[in-house]
């Protein structure tokens, strides 16, 4: 069975960083691991150090844009299925795939019926999927991307963050997404809000599963526009994701 | 005989992907060249299973390589005939994705096919066991083909020349698939995506009428309804042809009726004004009837500006969307404009009086050479003054119908007309209008008139105190 795990969060987070720290911990072992940038943002490839071209939203658009040139007879889902697989980027233990853009104003229930039935079999070739996801939950709305185990949701030690954390979950119930658990981390936690954000957790009721430190390190890769590649094993960080990653049982 | 094969065959397997660091070998695809090819020939042209490989095979390719590949297949058997090639040719995709180890991708000339090393490790090393193991399938799966034969293409200049001649064949096929019509099938596909947004929405797809999103067509239908008839694309049968230029057929009726709930039981597929198509909410042009010239105007999604009658494509778009029959307005999706029986029952281009530049040129290659300049664009006509003065002066067709209805107006009722400067244009007949309103709080007006003759000196409309 394929686990999905969805990490979210307000933009500054760190999100990105706790999904690319995770992406790197279980390629370290057997797992083969899907990657998805599902945030318009597009922050992912850059923070993993691999290049990303094209995006499936560019496929989309062009299966809209040309249908009509297309043979009549022609299957267009598995004419659509190829061109995902053109745009996965392909790394020794992970795939990456970025979602890219946004839908525009035309209609997209038949190219998203297409991309659903795409997606479920894609999914089944990995032991993970890692979906580094926009606040709003777009894909899993549109059901692009169903059927989640866990939700991460990232924050830093502001309020504010914790309040998305909430919103999320409202989110979640709202768009009846099927997700098994939803957790928050908090990230770029210090010795002097650690005890605030640990109540904060408490009185939200907000299933705090673990509290990656404030590190230096990645703050300087991140202000140089680098990778985290280069982030030491024993980084605080990184040990406290791992820490994370074997709660979770993954 | 599957025993024979170093791999397993299930579908299973389908959806397999073999992943870069997997793969032993990539044939075709996107960075090489490709394709395949099922043709139909007679009986004694065929021996039954032969294998010909022009090229390296497997045994021969170092790991990691990428090279050409073509699959050709000749088929016969009683029931073979040229039409099932497409078909046929579809499904090798389904089989060789049976083959544990083995990805295929796309189709035609653009097929995509990678080998895993598993594979290789457990003894896949010729093309011959991956033609005879799809060979088999095809026999067993379609039992019409009584025998075929395959010829797989590795070498690149081979392959090339080859896939020139294939080129032909495709484009003859989609040259008839282009020429099918509703007179030529006994089922149409419906589509209920929509209903989401637009419960009684029931879109009706055929060979001459493409979905309102503009995504689906009749060979999408068909291709959707066989992998899942219970899925939002379903088979319609035909049935009886009720009124043959307006499209109306008891098939339709049948299943507008039980899907709408009842609220209609007649469509008329090719039709603006009588037993329209529901609309939905997500159809790429709106069409609207503008009784001050008796025409039909059109405007698409991507327009943002206002159509002669003042209105946007989302204000109209507001009033027609929901899965109602709207007579005065209508949801097309683009490809409908090329249809040999785009409105037939109302004209058809003839009775198109304005439509965006963009959108005209997009169609202008399916708009007939003797009209194409008489439609006007909002750059030749921006509200109905500009619009009945560029009609005139370009002589459309609409416009020689207001002259012959002035003339039978005149000649039935010449006792009661009204003296004085009557204008052509004032007088005229709809056929039948039934006018979208809506109340500010919801109740709603809804006015039908059916072969109405309405000529009004002056409205006044106030609001209520």
């Amino acid at each position: 069975m394929t686990r999905v795990i969805a990490i979210t969060g307000k933009g500054g987070t760190g999100k990105t960083a706790v999904a690319a720290l995770l992406i790197r911990y279980l390629t370290k072992g057997n797992k083969v691991v899907l990657a998805i940038d599902a945030d318009p943002d597009t922050n992912l490839p850059e923070t993993l150090g691999c290049d990303s071209e094209k995006t499936l939203g560019d496929v989309r658009e062009f299966i809209l844009n040309d249908r009509d040139n297309l043979p009549p007879d022609i299957n267009k889902e598995s004419i659509f299925e190829s061109r995902i697989y053109e745009v996965l980027v392909e790394m020794p233990r992970y795939d990456l795939l970025v979602m890219g853009r946004s839908e525009g104003a035309s209609c997209y229930c038949y190219i998203n019926n297409l991309l659903r039935s795409v997606m479920e079999r894609l999914v089944k070739n990995y032991n993970t999927i890692i979906i580094d996801t926009a606040a709003g939950l777009e894909h899993f709305s549109r059901k692009t991307i169903r059927n989640v185990d866990d939700l991460i949701v990232v924050t830093d030690g502001s309020r504010r963050g914790f309040r998305t954390a909430e919103r999320i979950h409202k989110l979640v119930d709202e768009v009846e997404i099927e997700i098994g658990n939803i957790y928050v981390v908090a990230n770029k936690v210090t010795i002097d809000n650690k005890e605030k954000l640990i109540e904060l957790a408490k009185e939200l009721n907000l299933q705090l599963i673990g509290m990656v430190p404030l590190d230096e390190k990645i703050a300087e890769l991140d202000l140089k526009g680098e990778s985290l590649v280069s982030l030491p094993e024993d980084s605080p960080a990184m040990i406290e994701v791992e820490k994370i990653a074997k709660k979770l049982e993954l | 005989m599957e025993d024979e094969f170093p791999f397993e065959i299930s579908p299973m397997f389908e959806g397999e992907r073999v992943r870069k660091g997997d793969m032993y070998v990539e044939l075709a695809g996107p960075k090489s060249r490709g394709f395949e090819l099922v043709k139909a020939v007679k009986m004694d042209e065929i021996k039954d299973g032969k294998f010909t490989l022009i090229g390296p095979d497997l045994s021969e390719m170092e790991e990691g390589a990428r090279c050409p590949l073509a699959m050709v297949y000749r088929i016969a058997g009683e029931l073979v005939e040229p039409d099932l090639e497409a078909i046929v040719e579809r499904r090798n995709h389904d089989f060789q994705n049976y083959i544990q180890g083995l990805m295929h991708l796309n189709q035609r000339y653009d097929v995509w096919l990678r080998v895993s090393k598993d594979a290789i490790k457990k003894g896949l090393n010729s093309f011959e066991m991956i033609a005879k193991a799809s060979m088999m399938l095809f026999k067993n799966e379609l039992p019409f083909i009584e025998k075929i034969d395959a010829t797989y293409i590795t070498d690149l200049d081979e392959v090339e020349k080859e896939l020139s001649k294939a080129m032909e064949i495709y484009n003859a096929r989609d040259e008839r698939t282009r020429h099918l019509h509703e007179e030529d099938v006994d089922v149409f596909y419906g589509c209920s995506l929509c209903q989401s947004f637009a419960p009684t929405n029931i879109c009706v797809v055929t060979p001459d009428r493409i979905s309102l999103c503009g995504a689906i067509n009749w060979f999408d239908g068909r291709a959707a309804a066989k992998v899942d008839p219970e899925g939002p694309q379903f088979a319609i049968n035909k049935g009886k042809v009720i009124d043959e230029i307006g499209g109306e057929y008891s098939g339709v009726n049948e299943i507008a009726n039980s899907l709408s709930s009842g609220e209609y039981d007649r469509i008329k597929l090719h039709s603006f004004f009588e037993y329209p198509h529901t609309s939905c909410g997500c159809f790429e042009v709106v069409g609207f009837y503008i009784p001050e010239v008796d025409g039909i105007g059109w405007v698409d999604r991507d327009f943002t500006g206002t159509a002669p009658n003042g209105l946007t494509f989302s204000t109209m778009a507001g009033q027609t969307g929901g899965g109602k029959q709207i007579v005065g307005f209508l949801g097309i999706g683009i490809n409908y404009f090329r249809s040999p029986k785009f409105i037939q029952a109302d004209g058809g281009w003839n009775r198109v009086v304005w439509i965006p530049k963009k959108l005209k040129y997009m169609v202008s290659g399916d708009i007939p050479g003797n009209i194409i300049d008489k439609i006007p664009t909002e750059e030749d006509a921006s509200d109905l003054e500009s619009l009945k003065k560029f009609l005139m002066e370009k002589e459309h067709p609409i416009v020689h119908k207001w002259a012959e209805e002035e003339e039978a107006e005149a000649k039935e009722e010449p006792a009661s007309q009204v003296p004085g400067p009557m204008s052509v244009q004032s007088l005229f007949q709809i056929p039948a209008v039934q006018m979208p309103m809506s109340a500010a709080d919801g109740s709603g007006v809804k006015l039908i008139f059916r072969n109405a003759k309405i000529s009004i000196d002056r409205v006044i409309v106030k609001k209520k105190d």
